[in-house]
């Protein structure tokens, strides 16, 4: 058994907030002078899904997968640069697939002691919460999961951190 | 996600006075940007068009889905309409379409309008769903009817 935590992985979607969600993974990290792998993944399921439905045709799926691709590098990137302002050894993995699995399949893979993710939004239904994937993945994470709420004491922690 | 956080009574249109693919457009085009939601109604509709020529939004069961990402949006945007008379979409399924949705997103939201797409995707694949959606005779009662299922 290892000792000590080695690894933090923060999951992030492409929303503003997921800024928020890195700021703290990045704070988290250098307090705990840890790892941070930075998880983005393309969510392939849902343009299949939309392709199957005749909602989208091919070349049409095609371009909206490259923009999802190029706005998870550029998320990526700006995380790197925070991580390397704050003196964070940091890795950012750019993935495609069903959004729940790759993130637990990664988190599994680099024994992640902990896992940073989003706040998750309100469900009013069971539908909702089916479809989830970040409720899929709070359920079946094999470490402990932190979830990111209140992003002003996020940017407070945020500032505080020492720079490198 | 729910339909209902972006569609709301008011962005519905009842009885689109259009009778054509491109002018039902610029009908639900038009209300959007005067409720502030589109800011270059121009560029929308002709993003919108252009995705008609890649193939057919209309997927068939008398439903329509035209939809683009572009910067002439603010977020994601949703507009209903429902055309008594019927309009020829050059649907997979040779029928015209009554119903129309309208969705377009501002390309730094892409992921909310994928999930918000899908979740509509599957409303629609609901025949119960269908059938309670195509009797709603209000703007109200529509509303109803995705809340009912969304449940």
């Amino acid at each position: 058994m290892r000792m000590g935590l080695h690894t933090i992985v923060v999951s992030i979607a492409g929303s503003a907030a997921s800024l928020v969600t890195a700021k703290y993974a990045v704070a988290l990290a250098k307090l705990l002078s840890v790892k941070l792998v930075a998880l983005y993944v393309v969510d392939k399921k849902v343009l299949q899904d939309l392709l199957k439905s005749r909602i989208f045709v091919d070349v049409e799926a095609r371009v909206y997968e490259r923009d999802l691709e190029q706005q998870g590098a550029g998320i990526l990137e700006r995380i790197a640069k925070m991580a390397q302002e704050k003196g964070v050894a940091f890795e950012g993995m750019l993935m495609k697939g069903v959004v729940s699995d790759e993130v637990l399949n990664k988190v599994q893979e680099l024994r992640a002691d902990l896992l940073v993710m989003g706040e998750l939004k309100e469900m009013t239904s069971r539908t909702e919460v089916f479809y989830d994937e970040g409720e899929r993945i709070l359920r079946r994470c094999p470490c402990p999961v932190v979830m990111v709420k209140n992003p002003a004491m996020v940017e407070a922690l945020y500032k505080e951190t020492a720079q490198q | 996600m729910k339909f209902t956080d972006f569609l709301t009574k008011e962005s519905c249109i009842m009885d689109l006075k259009a009778a054509g693919k491109e002018t039902a457009i610029r009908e639900l085009a038009d209300m959007l940007t005067q409720q502030g939601r589109v800011q270059d109604e121009e560029d929308f509709i002709k993003h919108v068009l252009e995705r008609e020529m890649l193939g057919s939004t209309g997927i068939g069961n008398r439903v329509a889905i035209p939809h683009c990402p572009t910067q002439s949006v603010r977020g994601v945007v949703v507009a209903f309409g429902r055309s008594k008379q019927g309009i020829d979409f050059q649907s997979s399924d040779g029928c015209e379409v009554n119903h129309i949705f309208l969705m377009g997103t501002n390309p730094q939201d892409l992921n909310v309008y994928l999930k918000l797409l899908a979740t509509l995707s599957r409303l629609l694949n609901d025949r119960v769903f269908r059938q309670d959606f195509a009797s709603a005779a209000t703007a109200d009662d529509l509303i109803a009817v995705f809340k009912k299922h969304e449940k």
